[in-house]
C-alpha cells in the first residue's frame, strides 16, 4: 500500500512533465487550494494525536465526505504555488548572500512547512477518495457478477427444455411399425364400439387408438385360427403316418407275391418284371437316351418285333449323376470346379497333362449306355450301342454286327463290316465325323481338340440321324438347345430303323456276294435270269478292293473325280473282266449307301492298244449301260443284287463289244479271235457309231437303245 | 436327271433359232435344251445363264438331228421328226405341232434318223437314217412323196449342193452318193461310189470305210470319218487334199477360207484347203459330235461344239473357248 500512492505520484509528475492535465491531477489541485484556512487545524491534530485516532479517522472521513473535489484541487494548485514562490524568495535571498538560518529565510522555511503539511492532508484525502471509489466499483461489480450469473443459469434452462422438447417430438411409438388397415376399411369394418366414430372421426388419436384396438382384436382373432390350423395339421400327419406304416407292412407281402409269380411270368412269356427292371434304370438315363429308349421300345412293341432295347453301364454311377434333366449346363460348371480342385491338388502338372484331364472331362460319357438290338429274318443282329456325351451334349453311336453265317471267306469284303464305316452315310453326307453340335466348336477351342474324327473310333460316331432319334436338333442358324423332343425322335424312328436295317442286309448281301466274285463267278439269280443272255463268255477275272488313294491315281476315273461323284467315304474295288486277250478294267466306286445309290463303274480296255470310257464312245456306252439304267438292274426289292447284276451286264457287253468290233473292222487279218454269237440286229447306229449293248429278253437279240 | 446321268449325257445335235438368239440342243436321253444366247453372251451373264432356259423330253431314243427352219425347229428322234414352234418354245411352251414318221420297212428296231436338211428349193425335208434310205417329205403338206435307195448300209450325213440342186449322201458303207434331179418329182439317181480302194491315201482300215461327215460348196466337198477327212474337188471328182487328222471327224464345215472340224479328240481342228492342219482348239468335251456357226444373228456370232459331255462349248473368237453351256 506505501509504494501504490508514491508510484502513482512518481505517475503525476511524468504526467505533469508531459504537459496533459488529468481529471485526478485537477481534482487535488483544487482540493489543496480549497485547504488552507483549515490547514494549521488538521496539522496539528495529526502531530498531536496517537490515542483518538480512530474519531480522527472517523471525522477526516466525515470530512472527506463535506469536502468538494475542485476545491481541493484548487487549494493544491496555489499551495503549490504558494510553495514555489517561497522557494524562489529563498533562492533569492540566498543568491543575494543572506546568511544561513537568517530571519527572512527561517521565516519563509516556517510558512514552506506549513504548506507541505497542508499538501500532505490533501494527499492522504485523495488516497482515501481513492479507496472509496475503489470500493464502491468493487460492489457494483459484484452485484453485476450476480446478475451475470442468474442469466446464464436461465438461458441453460431453455436451451435443456428445447432439448427435452425435441426429444418429445422425436419420439417413435411401437405402433407405428404395426400395419394398420386403411382408414376406410377401419371405418367399414370395426364394429361401432371399438371405431367410435363420433370420437375418432375428429381426433386423430383417437382415430389411431381406435385402429390400435381393431388391430389387436384382430390378431387375437387370428392366432387362434392358426391354432386351430396346427392342431388339424398334426391329425393329418398323424393319419398320414398310419397309412404310410400300412403300406410299407404292404410291401414284403407283395414282393412274396411276385417272386412267387416269376415262373408264371417266364411261362407266360411276359416280360413285367424285366420291363419294370428297365424303367427303374430309365429314370438315370440322360433325357436324349431317354427320348430314344422310350422311342424306340415304344417303336418295337408297334411296328418292329424283331428290335429290343437294353439298358447296360453302372447304374450306381448315374444315381450319382442323377439330377434335374435340364443341368446338363450345371453339371459341366460342377465338373470344371471339381477338375480346378483337382488341379490345385497337384499343382506340379504340365500344361500339357491338364489340357488332357480338360479335354477328357469333355469328351465323358455318361455311364448308361442304351442298346439296340435289330435282328434279321436270317438271324444275323446289328447291335447299335448309344452314348451320350454329357460335356458336348451330343449322342455318339457305335456298332456291331453278329451274323449267323461265317463271314470269314471274303477278304474284299473287310471293309464291310467294319463297325467304323458301317452306318457311314445312312442319310446322305452324314459321316459322323464332326460333331453336329455348332456349340462344341467353341468347347474344343478352349480345350485344344482339333477335330472331333480324332476321338471317333473310340467314342462312337455322331451321325446326324443318331441326334435326331434322341431328339436333339441343332440348326445351324439357332445353335440353342432345348430339351430333345420326343415328336423329333418318332418321325426319324421308323424311317432310321428300316434304313438300319436296310443297310446290313446290303452289307450282309454284298458280303455274300463278294465272296463268289473273288471266286471269279458272277452270282446272278433266278430272278434276273432274264436281264442275259444264256451264254456269256467274258468272265470275272479278278475282284480286289482299293484305297481311295489308289482308285484316284487311276487315269480312267478322272471324269468321275471331276464330276463331284467320289467320296473318301465310298468304297473302291478292281474288277477285271477277261475274254481272250481282252482285258477290261473297271473300278468301282460303292458308295456307303448302296443299293440306295448306284455303284459306279468306270472302265478301260487293254486290247490292241489301250482304251477307256473318255477315249473310246462304246466304252462310254458301256459304263452308262451299266451306271444308268440302275431300274433295269436292281432285281427284286429291295435291289440288293444291284452290283452283281451289273458285273454280268458287263460281261455281256465286253461281249458284245468284241464280237462286233471284229465285225466292224477290217477283218482282213485272218480268222476272228472272237467270233460273232450275239445276236445283233445292227452293229452300229448313230453318227457315233454305238453297238447294240441292250438285251432284249425273249427274242434273245441285242438292240439300240 | 442325276449326276450319274449328266456324267454319261452325250449331245448329239444342236441348232441355232432363225433369229439367231437361242440354241437348241439334243442329247442321248431323248431331251432338247433351249439356251438363250443373247443372256449367256450379255456382259451380265452368271452361271445361271449357262443353264438351259427350257428342257424338255422330245423323244423316246437320242435326238441326232435337230435343224430349224424359218418358223420351226424339227428335231428327229427314234424313227419320227417332230416339229416345234420357235416361237412357242420361247415361251416355254413344249407341245409338238406335228410328228411324222417316214414309212419304213423294218418292224424290229425302228430306224433312226441320222441326218435331215431341207430343201428350200421345193419346200421339202430330206432325212437320211439307219433303214439305209432317204425320204423326202413335203413340207407343206406333211408326205413322204419319195424314197432314194441305193446305200448299202445306214446313212450317216446329207448335205445339199444347192447350185446344181443336188443331194450328196454319205453312209456307214463307204460310199458317198450324188442325187440329181433329173426329171421333175422322180429322182434318178447318179451316184457316185466312193469305194475304198478309190479313196486311196485317205483309207483308214483300223477306223472302217463309213463316211462320218459329209458338207459341200458346191465347187468342193469334204469327207470324213473311217478314212481321213478329204477335200475333193467335184467336177474332176478327185481328192485334192487329205488332213493328218488323228481321230475320226464327225463334222466338217467351210467357215471362210477355213475348214473346221471335230471328232474323235477333245479339240476343234483348224485346217486350211491345202492340207495342213492349222490349229487344234481345246474343248471340255472327250470327242465333239457336233459343230454349228451361228450366221444368223450378227451380235451372237458364235460357234459352239458339243460331244460326249453335258457341256456345249461357245466359241466367240473361233481360236479359245468363251465359255460352255452345260445340261
Amino acid at each position: 500500500m506505501s509504494t501504490d500512492p508514491l508510484k502513482k505520484r512518481k505517475t503525476k509528475v511524468i504526467r505533469g512533465d508531459g504537459g496533459t492535465p488529468e481529471t485526478k491531477r485537477i481534482r487535488g489541485d483544487a482540493d489543496q487550494a480549497k485547504f488552507p484556512p483549515a490547514l494549521p487545524l488538521v496539522g496539528q491534530r495529526k502531530l498531536y494525536s496517537g490515542r483518538k485516532q480512530d474519531v480522527r479517522v472517523y471525522n477526516e472521513e466525515v470530512e472527506l465526505e463535506g469536502r468538494d473535489t475542485e476545491q481541493d484541487y484548487i487549494l493544491y494548485k496555489s499551495t503549490c504555488e504558494a510553495v514555489a514562490k517561497l522557494m524562489a524568495e529563498i533562492q533569492d535571498l540566498k543568491a543575494s548572500g543572506a546568511k544561513e538560518g537568517s530571519m527572512e529565510v527561517e521565516e519563509r522555511r516556517r510558512r514552506g512547512s506549513v504548506h507541505f503539511i497542508a499538501l500532505k492532508k490533501l494527499n492522504r484525502m485523495a488516497h482515501m477518495r481513492l479507496k472509496k471509489a475503489r470500493d464502491q466499483t468493487h460492489e457494483a461489480k459484484q452485484r453485476v457478477d450476480v446478475l451475470h450469473l442468474q442469466l446464464q443459469n436461465l438461458l441453460y434452462e431453455v436451451l435443456h427444455l428445447q432439448k427435452e422438447i425435441g426429444k418429445c417430438l422425436e419420439f417413435r411409438s411401437q405402433h407405428e411399425e404395426i400395419e394398420l388397415v386403411s382408414v376406410d376399411e377401419f371405418f367399414q369394418e370395426a364394429p361401432a364400439e371399438i371405431s367410435r366414430p363420433h370420437l375418432t372421426k375428429e381426433d386423430p388419436h383417437q382415430l389411431t387408438l381406435a385402429r390400435l384396438d381393431w388391430e389387436l382384436e384382430q390378431r387375437k382373432r387370428l392366432a387362434e385360427q392358426y391354432k386351430s390350423s396346427l392342431c388339424t395339421k398334426e391329425k393329418i400327419l398323424k393319419g398320414i403316418e398310419m397309412k404310410k406304416e400300412y403300406l410299407n407292412s404292404l410291401q414284403p407281402g407283395l414282393q412274396a407275391i411276385m417272386q412267387a409269380s416269376l415262373p408264371v411270368q417266364e411261362y407266360l412269356s411276359m416280360p413285367f418284371e424285366r420291363v419294370q427292371k428297365q424303367a427303374e434304370v430309365a429314370r438315370h438315363l440322360p433325357p436324349p437316351l431317354y427320348v430314344l429308349l422310350v422311342q424306340a421300345s415304344a417303336y418295337g412293341q408297334a411296328c418292329d418285333t424283331n428290335l429290343s432295347v437294353s439298358i447296360s453301364g453302372d447304374v450306381d454311377e448315374a444315381k450319382a449323376l442323377s439330377r434335374p434333366p435340364e443341368d446338363s449346363q450345371d453339371d459341366e460348371s460342377d465338373s470344371d470346379a471339381e477338375e480346378e480342385q483337382q488341379n490345385t491338388k497337384r499343382r506340379r502338372a504340365t500344361v500339357g497333362v491338364q489340357l488332357d484331364d480338360k479335354r477328357k472331362e469333355m469328351l465323358k460319357r455318361h455311364p448308361l449306355s442304351l442298346c439296340i438290338e435289330l435282328n434279321c429274318k436270317d438271324g444275323s443282329i446289328l447291335h447299335l450301342f448309344f452314348y451320350y456325351l454329357m460335356n458336348l451334349n451330343i449322342l455318339t453311336v457305335k456298332v456291331k454286327v453278329s451274323a449267323s453265317a461265317d463271314l470269314s471267306g471274303a477278304i474284299s469284303a473287310g471293309e464291310l463290316l467294319n463297325p467304323e464305316s458301317l452306318l457311314n452315310c445312312l442319310y446322305a453326307s452324314d459321316h459322323g465325323q464332326e460333331t453336329p453340335n455348332p456349340a462344341n466348336r467353341y468347347q474344343f477351342d478352349k480345350v485344344g481338340i482339333v477335330s472331333f474324327a480324332d476321338y471317333v473310333a473310340e467314342l462312337g460316331h455322331p451321325y446326324v440321324w443318331v441326334q435326331s432319334l434322341g431328339g436333339l436338333h441343332f440348326s445351324s442358324d439357332s445353335p440353342q438347345v432345348e430339351g430333345p423332343h420326343s415328336s423329333l425322335s418318332a418321325s426319324h424312328m421308323e424311317s432310321t430303323m428300316k434304313l438300319l436295317r436296310g443297310r446290313l442286309q446290303a452289307r450282309l448281301a454284298l458280303h455274300k456276294q463278294f465272296s463268289s466274285l473273288e471266286h471269279s463267278i458272277v452270282p446272278v439269280s433266278n430272278e434276273c435270269q432274264h436281264l442275259f443272255p444264256a451264254k456269256v463268255v467274258s468272265r470275272l477275272a479278278h475282284w480286289t478292293m482299293m484305297s481311295y488313294e489308289e482308285f484316284v491315281e487311276l487315269s480312267f476315273v478322272q471324269h468321275v473325280m471331276k464330276a463331284g461323284l467320289v467320296r473318301n467315304t465310298d468304297l473302291f474295288f478292281m474288277a477285271t473282266v477277261e475274254r481272250g486277250t481282252a482285258r477290261l478294267q473297271a473300278a468301282v466306286v460303292l458308295n456307303p449307301r448302296y443299293p440306295e445309290i448306284t455303284p459306279l463303274f468306270s472302265l478301260s480296255l487293254l486290247w490292241k492298244g489301250e482304251r477307256s470310257g473318255r477315249t473310246d464312245d462304246n466304252l462310254r456306252a458301256m459304263e452308262s449301260e451299266v451306271n444308268v439304267f440302275r431300274s433295269e438292274l436292281q432285281g427284286p426289292r429291295p435291289g440288293l443284287q444291284l452290283l452283281t447284276n451289273q458285273m454280268q451286264r458287263l460281261c455281256v457287253c465286253l461281249d458284245v463289244y468284241l464280237e462286233t468290233e471284229s465285225q466292224v473292222c477290217d477283218g482282213s487279218e485272218g480268222p476272228r479271235e472272237f467270233p460273232r454269237e450275239k445276236m445283233c440286229l445292227r452293229t452300229a447306229r448313230g453318227p457315233n457309231r454305238l453297238k447294240p449293248f441292250k438285251y432284249n429278253h425273249p427274242q434273245g437279240f441285242f438292240s439300240h437303245r | 436327271m442325276g449326276p450319274v446321268e449328266l456324267l454319261h449325257m452325250s449331245v448329239f445335235s444342236q441348232t441355232f433359232s432363225p433369229c439367231g438368239r437361242f440354241l437348241a440342243a439334243g442329247n442321248n436321253y431323248g431331251e432338247i435344251a433351249v439356251f438363250s444366247l443373247s443372256a449367256a453372251l450379255s456382259p451380265d451373264a452368271t452361271g445361271m445363264s449357262q443353264k438351259p432356259i427350257l428342257t424338255f423330253a422330245a423323244h423316246e431314243g437320242p435326238v441326232f438331228s435337230l435343224i430349224s427352219t424359218d418358223t420351226h425347229l424339227l428335231s428327229a428322234g427314234n424313227g419320227e421328226i417332230s416339229a416345234w414352234s420357235w416361237a412357242e418354245l420361247t415361251k416355254r411352251s413344249t407341245k409338238a405341232l406335228w410328228t411324222r414318221r417316214p414309212n419304213y420297212k423294218t418292224s424290229l428296231e425302228i430306224p433312226e434318223i441320222n441326218a435331215m436338211i431341207v430343201n428350200s428349193k421345193d419346200n421339202s425335208l430330206i432325212v437320211g437314217g439307219g433303214d439305209n434310205n432317204i425320204h423326202i417329205m413335203d413340207m407343206e403338206t406333211g408326205t413322204f412323196k419319195s424314197v432314194l435307195q441305193g446305200h448299202k448300209d445306214y446313212i450317216h450325213c446329207l448335205s445339199f449342193r444347192e447350185r446344181e440342186g443336188e443331194l450328196l449322201s454319205g453312209g456307214e458303207d463307204g460310199a458317198v452318193r450324188i442325187w440329181g434331179e433329173l426329171i421333175a418329182h422322180q429322182c434318178l439317181q447318179k451316184s457316185l461310189l466312193v469305194s475304198v480302194t478309190y479313196l486311196g491315201e485317205c483309207t483308214r482300215p483300223q477306223f472302217g470305210k463309213w463316211i462320218g461327215c459329209l458338207t459341200t460348196d458346191s465347187d468342193w466337198m469334204l469327207c470324213g470319218g473311217g478314212p481321213a477327212l478329204s477335200l475333193w474337188h467335184l467336177r474332176s471328182m478327185s481328192p485334192t487334199s487329205v488332213f493328218s487328222l488323228a481321230g475320226c471327224q464327225r463334222e466338217a464345215v467351210f467357215y471362210q477360207d477355213l475348214i473346221l472340224t471335230v471328232g474323235e479328240g477333245p479339240y476343234v481342228s483348224h485346217c486350211v484347203p491345202g492340207g495342213t492342219v492349222k490349229a487344234q482348239i481345246p474343248s471340255s468335251s472327250p470327242s465333239l459330235n457336233t459343230l454349228t456357226l451361228n450366221l444368223n444373228s450378227n451380235e451372237h456370232r458364235v460357234m459352239t461344239t458339243a460331244g460326249s459331255s453335258d457341256q456345249i462349248d461357245v466359241f466367240t473368237n473361233f481360236s479359245y473357248r468363251a465359255f460352255s453351256l452345260s445340261f
